[in-house]
């Protein structure tokens, strides 16, 4: 996914190339080259400490990395400090646990578009649909600070809307929040996305909510794009036996394509693992017995959950899934090639 | 005993008769004090912004001085600042010395290291949320700062009440630089300073209760704009 992400040039308007960042000497990011194309939904997946949060962060011009090129429309931002802010103020990020200011909810919707001399007639308007939006509507004069934490971040979400931004970042904006905010607040980012074409890119550790949601998935790990999906991500140690390279999590035993020895990770795309009901003979090195415990529908395709020594997700057709009359409790093979393990 | 039941009563007295002797000395008191903590904020205020959002080389050291300037005792502020305009001071030609001038440069210096100590403290207790916010949602720098200074506000103006509290309340800069004239410099507290070297302690006594009617008023209306901004 990521060769598709640097090989996508249609129209790329936010780039980043040779960035690395560092905290106290520690080098917590370090992407070579990504472009993002307008008008889609990214999700940036991720574990915790992964650089999930940095990327975003420099993606949405608010921290300069330590070394690298973030270009917006083509232009190198940081070549031009004096058209920085210019161009902060075509974006906004939605940080994790987002704090409303000390003042009403009204005035805290309005902030942004106050800053861009938007009319008071004007402001009164979008603040009022936008927290029509959000299922807010009424909470204009409320003090922002006593609504509740899902109240809190869909007030925050509408703060950032308000001002019809061409991109949009948002950092695990589900954190905290009950179920009927994330239904509301998937609502709205839906929306954002289809009426005013804004970018979107979230970080997310709910990898359904990411597949769900976004057209393109980004999984980083160690600071590093990692080419596979971190639904399959596994911690383990490579041996070599009799010429084979054999990856060990302690609960199941895979073998990979690699020149590493010790502990590595490993990841899986979802994608190209086959589900079968009966063992097969075939190419594939890897195959695993186990039961299914979660089916979900995106609408597109089936991801399943696969109980195989490890926990494993899977994706595949809803034909397919239709046919092998699969469903939560049935008994399965996973099998996968060699190469599709990605050693790192 | 006596000399408190004394004092009260000469107090009400004083008050209630619109005293001008009295009158004119919380008049010098407040005008002076209130001119030297509007100077000493609009200098406090966008100096510890400077140095709570700015990282550099020393600043925990500029941050210990600010503290340590809190405690300056005014008379050797008095002393400092006498020495400068003096008629053989460096800016004695300016014939400042026993005017409100002098006094308020004498309370500017005092309050000044104060406000801006705990302006500092108070801004850096502002959750570092709130600037990141302002700025991703296209704040400026001034937009920010406003940002923060709202967030901070009750600190600040409590920041700037212990500031006024400060220099109300002091008499040693205030007599050093004033000289105690009557109708021109005499504040309360020098006021007071000269009836009770006179003896006369209950006038003493009823001018410490009107110094602090003074500085409960100030807090109230201070405390009550504070509350309006909500």
């Amino acid at each position: 996914m990521i060769d598709t992400l640097m090989a996508n040039q249609e129209s790329p308007f936010l780039e980043i190339k040779e960035v690395v960042h560092r905290y106290n000497n520690k080098k917590v990011l370090d992407i070579p080259c990504m472009s993002f194309t307008r008008g889609k939904i990214y999700a940036v997946v991720g574990p915790n400490g992964s650089g999930k949060t940095t990327l975003l962060t420099i993606l949405g011009l608010l921290l300069k990395p330590t070394s690298g090129k973030v270009f917006f429309e083509g232009k190198d931002v940081y070549a031009h400090p004096h058209s920085l802010h210019d161009i902060r103020t075509k974006m906004t990020t939605v940080i994790q646990n987002p704090i409303l200011f000390d003042m009403s909810v009204e005035k805290n919707i309005e902030y942004g578009l106050k800053i861009r001399g938007t009319t008071r007639e004007e402001r009164k308007k979008i603040v009022k649909d936008c927290l029509e939006m959000v299922r807010l509507d009424g909470f204009q004069k409320r003090r922002a600070r006593e609504l509740s934490g899902g109240e809190a971040q869909r007030a925050a979400i509408a703060r950032a809307f308000a001002i019809k931004p061409q991109v949009m970042f948002l950092d695990e904006y589900t954190s905290n929040v009950d179920e009927k905010s994330i239904e509301v607040l998937n609502d709205v980012i839906a929306t954002i996305n289809r009426l005013y074409g804004s970018t979107i890119f979230l970080v997310t550790h709910d990898t359904r909510q990411a597949y769900n949601l976004a057209d393109e998935v980004i999984t980083i790990f160690g600071g590093m794009l990692v080419q596979s999906s971190m639904q399959n991500l596994f911690k383990g140690r490579v041996t070599r036996v009799n010429d084979l390279s054999i990856f060990d999590t302690g609960k199941i035993k895979l073998e990979v394509v690699t020149i590493k020895e010790g502990i590595v990770h490993a990841a899986i795309n979802p994608q190209e693992i086959i589900v079968s009901l009966v063992p097969l003979s075939s190419s594939a090195r890897n195959s695993l017995y186990g039961m299914i415990t979660e089916v979900f529908d995106d609408g597109v395709r089936i991801l399943l959950a696969v109980k195989a020594g490890e926990d494993f997700k899977v994706k595949m057709t809803r034909d397919s899934f239709q046919e092998m009359k699969l469903t939560v409790g049935s008994k399965v093979y996973i099998i996968f090639k060699s190469t599709a393990v990605e050693v790192f | 005993m006596q000399y408190l039941w004394e004092g009260f009563s000469t107090a009400l007295k004083l008050i209630f008769t619109l005293d001008s002797e009295v009158i004119n000395c919380t008049l010098v008191s407040l005008k002076v004090s209130s001119i030297a903590v509007l100077l000493a904020s609009l200098v406090a205020l966008p100096l510890s912004f400077v140095i709570v959002i700015n990282e550099f080389r020393g600043k925990r050291a500029v941050i210990t001085l600010f503290d340590t300037l809190m405690a300056m005792p005014t008379v050797v502020v008095g002393l400092f600042v006498f020495s400068f305009i003096s008629r053989q001071g460096p800016l004695g030609v300016l014939g400042l010395l026993f005017t409100p001038a002098a006094m308020i440069i004498g309370q500017f210096i005092l309050s000044t290291p104060l406000i801006t100590a705990l302006s500092i403290s108070a801004l850096q207790g502002v959750d570092p949320r709130v600037r990141i916010t302002a700025l991703a949602l296209g704040a400026r720098s001034y937009y920010v700062t406003l940002t923060l200074m709202r967030e901070a506000r009750f600190a600040i103006v409590a920041a700037i009440i212990a500031g006024f509290g400060r220099i109300i309340g002091e008499v040693g800069s205030a007599m050093m630089l004033g000289g105690n004239i009557r109708g021109y410099t005499r504040t309360i507290t020098t006021a007071i300073a000269l009836e009770t070297s006179k003896g006369q302690f209950s006038l003493g006594l009823a001018l410490g209760i009107i110094l602090l009617i003074v500085a409960l008023s100030v807090n109230i209306v201070l405390r009550y704009l504070q509350h309006k901004t909500r």
